[in-house]
């Protein structure tokens, strides 16, 4: 096989890699020569951006709904710094 | 010792003041929200017990930033001996099934439709998601959400798990694989 063809199988590896970095200009050609004639790859493409977009939308929910500290939380850091504070007091 | 200025060295002030967003910062780098209260408390109470190296160069807010980022990575590496996925076999059979001996699709990736856009279908996929991430060994699901939820970069996964880069991909590529597979199986199948 000649080096720019890779596998179905191959090209999963890569497409997952390339949405964690820029691939060298050889293996994009790949992966962009290999999207043209395999549908499964594409879909798998398409799935994987899929879910992507579902956990950033999550993260962009999680951030409107600003998360604070929970009151029983901050109770119990309140007392353990407050502990910790006199045994540090001059005396 | 004089002390200049009383907020600048009272933990409860800070806890008040940046209680929330230290929690914040840690809720988006550790999926547990009990660790991530673990995780306030020990750096105030870290920033309480250094606070004379504290230079007033930088903000209070970024110096208990800085001393949070330690308390993560401590986190990670605390986490590493129950993560139990040094077996890479295990992880190399459930991809290898996937394909033919011409390392063409065996099992094909089937059409799924659906609008993360949608509210409602977007949070019934996100819990679908977390359940298959519940099965994946934690260093796994931790590097994945951290890349896909939190944008983070390879760079910053490796120094958190304590792991190459080349390492985090293949980690990042195995997660990937598994959960398409099991949304198709759990959340795809299911909705026919």
């Amino acid at each position: 096989m000649p080096h720019w063809i890779f596998s179905c199988k191959q090209i999963t590896g890569m497409i997952s890699e390339s949405m964690d970095r820029k691939l060298p200009l050889g293996r994009r050609m790949g992966i962009r020569f290999h999207l043209m004639m395999c549908s499964l790859c594409r879909r798998y493409r398409q799935q994987l951006l899929f879910i992507r977009s579902v956990l950033r939308l999550d993260r962009q929910a999680d951030d409107s709904a600003s998360q604070t500290l929970p009151g029983n939380a901050r109770e119990r850091i309140e007392k353990k710094l407050t502990d910790e504070m006199p045994k540090d007091a001059p005396h | 010792m004089a002390v200049e200025n009383r907020t600048d060295n009272d933990p409860i002030t800070w806890l008040h003041q940046y209680g929330d967003a230290l929690y914040r910062f840690a809720r988006a780098r550790v999926r547990d929200s009990f660790a991530a209260e673990d995780l306030v408390q020990e750096t105030l109470l870290a920033a309480y017990r250094s606070r004379d190296g504290f230079s007033r160069q930088s903000s209070v807010k970024t110096w208990l930033t800085g001393i949070m980022k330690h308390k993560v990575v401590d986190y990670y590496r605390k986490l590493k001996p129950e993560l139990g996925d040094e077996n890479p076999d295990q992880f190399a059979y459930s991809l290898d099934i996937l394909f033919d001996k011409h390392e063409k699709w065996k099992i094909k990736p089937g059409k799924w439709g659906g609008d993360p856009q949608n509210v409602f279908e977007g949070k019934e996929l996100m819990a679908a998601i977390e359940t298959c991430l519940a099965e994946m060994p934690k260093k796994m699901s931790l590097a994945f959400v951290l890349r896909e939820k939190e944008g983070a970069t390879t760079s910053e996964i490796s120094e958190l798990l304590q792991t190459g880069k080349d390492n985090c991909w293949v980690i990042l590529y195995r997660a990937r694989m598994l959960l398409r597979r099991c949304l198709e199986v759990n959340w795809f199948g299911r909705k026919k």
